[in-house]
């Protein structure tokens, strides 16, 4: 239990000759909501597709759960386990039911009976208030109802940490706040968390640290009262000011 | 526009939709009476060819050859030549038997039950066996006929069903390799297809039947028509291997990466996320190519084979019926005509169904 849910260690990448991500240091407890932000292009992204090797680092050390990311098949596939990841275009399979989207993969990779493995879809189906909608197509659908269901396929997995990159960009507006909900209730339960978000109203309900990325280093850290009422850098200053419209 | 108001309704009647779409305006008038008379003009000519002044008992053959209707005696006489080829003409039930073998597999695998790996490949086996053991024989009882010959449209089915099922699960492995991340995998890969399209068909199926087997050892050569079957396979899935890989490329990236952040391995996303939605996007140029294939078995005459085409040229090359190769072709136009257009309807019914994944 003693080891951390991620701990990434003077971490590097690059895109050809660009330095997208340089000389990263970061620790998430169990149990921690982290909500990572900065301007476009700053790396966020980047990051948290490095956790779980959708993009690859080129130097530096990535621990997830106590398994070291590396080349090793096995261990990505554990790591793969463990970390649910929910994109922001949703990207549920639309030739599936939304049911057997959530079933798929526990059956697959987790070799779940396809009975159980339903149970617990419905289980979560029901947790993100869309039950009724298990026999639809991921295309009959709202944006909100979609990313919902794609915040289900990941916890049927049972993973240990979620990630989500930018969960609600890609969504209107009325339905941003049907996804925070379940976010905010994630949270609450207790879910290892690494959110990259423009939401600072969600990362000042519940995260335990802002992270603010610029140019592919993490600029400043901070739990989010010290972050949004006394940012240090002058960077963290003019995006907070951005965001928050004045 | 209220299309449901009482007076919108009561112009759908059938004068006023006539109207509407026929003769809008004076120019619209004018294009419906003269494309509906030629149309009525070509289709009388054929009626009165083929029907009204056309001869179909074979005793009337003087009679045709002063005629100027069809004389569709030539295939009242000639039929099983056209469809039987060279086969010996007592055994000719068996090569009947062994068509309906092949057409009845290929349509029960057209239906959604047989669809799983395993149910398809029982189905195939059964199907190419009951229609080896028909037509070859040498077993049961059955008088041995070697595939030099076969003829006719079971030879064409049977080059057809044979291409398309081993040029299939072959062109997914092309398209999986030309798409492999390692290069000069990748790169080899797109050679060889760019290579196999650049050559003739012609060319491949000679090369196969004739020279080949100057060039490997004897055990490897078999029946030509099986290294035939091969080549044309191997042609086929070079060119289905580019219509998968366009399917694949375009699925959006995040498909793949979905199913990379839930764990599935390599051999679960193509199985289940990346081949099903690409033969989905891949269809309609998939059936084009599967009616191009049907039609181009004909090529096999080249090598000698008699294939149904061939078949039909033989059916009116002889003095007495030479005069009536126009019937013999229409003949067989209308055979083809009957599997293309099926394959066809079966090709939209297919895209009317998979749409339903997909709206």
């Amino acid at each position: 239990m003693s080891d951390p849910a991620i701990r990434i260690a003077g971490m590097h990448k690059y895109y050809g000759k660009f330095h997208a991500l340089q000389d990263i240091d970061l620790t998430v407890a169990r149990g921690e909501k982290i909500v990572i932000c900065g301007p476009s292009g700053s790396g966020k992204s980047t990051l948290i597709r490095c956790i779980n090797r959708l993009e690859e680092h080129h130097s530096g050390t990535i621990e997830v759960m106590g398994t070291c990311l590396d080349d090793n098949v096995d261990h990505i596939d554990e790591i793969r386990r463990e970390a649910g990841m929910v994109f922001q275009n949703f990207n549920l399979f639309p030739h599936m039911s939304v049911l057997d989207n959530c079933t798929l993969a526990p059956i697959l990779v987790r070799k779940t009976a396809r009975a159980e493995a339903e149970n617990v879809a419905m289980r979560y189906l029901e947790r993100v208030k869309i039950p009724e909608q298990a026999h639809k197509f991921p295309g009959e659908l709202s944006g909100g109802q979609q990313q919902r269901v794609a915040i289900a396929r990941a916890l049927c997995m049972n993973p240990e940490i979620m990630l989500f990159d930018e969960p609600t960009s890609a969504l209107d507006p009325e339905m941003i706040s049907e996804v925070l909900e379940v976010m905010v209730g994630l949270a609450k339960e207790g879910m290892t968390m690494v959110c990259v978000t423009h939401e600072m109203g969600f990362a000042r309900q519940v995260a335990d640290r802002v992270i603010f990325m610029s140019e592919g280093r993490i600029v400043e850290e901070a739990p989010p009262e010290e972050f949004f009422t006394n940012p240090q850098n002058e960077r963290t200053r003019t995006f907070i000011g951005q965001v928050m419209g004045h | 526009m209220n299309a449901s108001s009482p007076a919108e309704i009561s112009r759908q009647s059938l004068p006023n939709v006539l109207k509407d779409r026929y003769f809008a305006t004076r120019i619209d008038t004018v294009v419906t009476l003269t494309f509906g008379a030629v149309s009525l003009w070509l289709l009388w000519s054929f009626f009165e060819w083929a029907v009204l002044h056309a001869y179909f008992d074979p005793a009337n053959r003087d009679a045709c050859v002063q005629s100027e209707g069809a004389c569709w005696a030539v295939v009242t006489a000639r039929w099983r030549i056209v469809l039987f080829g060279l086969y010996p003409f007592e055994e000719q039930w068996r090569s009947a038997l062994a068509c309906l073998a092949i057409v009845v597999t290929t349509v029960l695998s057209c239906l959604p039950w047989f669809w799983s790996a395993l149910r398809l490949a029982l189905l195939w086996v059964v199907g190419f066996a009951a229609f080896y053991i028909l037509m070859r024989g040498g077993m049961l009882g059955l008088e041995l006929v070697s595939e030099r010959d076969w003829g006719g449209l079971a030879l064409t089915l049977f080059i057809f069903a044979a291409v398309v099922l081993l040029g299939m699960p072959l062109s997914i492995v092309f398209a999986l390799l030309r798409r492999s991340e390692l290069p000069w995998i990748s790169r080899t890969m797109g050679f060889l297809i760019d290579t196999i399209r650049s050559l003739p068909l012609l060319t491949i199926m000679f090369a196969f039947a004739v020279v080949l087997p100057f060039a490997t050892p004897d055990w490897m050569n078999g029946q030509q028509l099986y290294r035939v079957i091969v080549g044309y396979a191997i042609f086929f899935a070079c060119y289905q291997a580019e219509i998968i890989r366009g399917g694949i490329q375009s699925l959006p990236a995040g498909q793949e990466e979905a199913a990379k952040a839930l764990g599935l391995r390599y051999w679960y996303r193509v199985g289940y996320i990346v081949l099903p939605q690409a033969f989905r996007n891949a269809l309609p140029p998939t059936i084009n190519q599967v009616v191009i294939t049907f039609k181009e078995t004909s090529l096999v005459t080249i090598i000698g084979f008699f294939d149904i085409l061939a078949s039909g040229r033989a059916a009116s090359g002889t003095g007495e019926w030479s005069f009536a190769t126009i019937e013999v072709y229409v003949f067989v136009a209308l055979i083809f005509f009957v599997f293309v257009f099926s394959l066809s309807r079966y090709g939209a019914y297919l895209e009317r169904r998979l749409r339903v994944g997909t709206r």
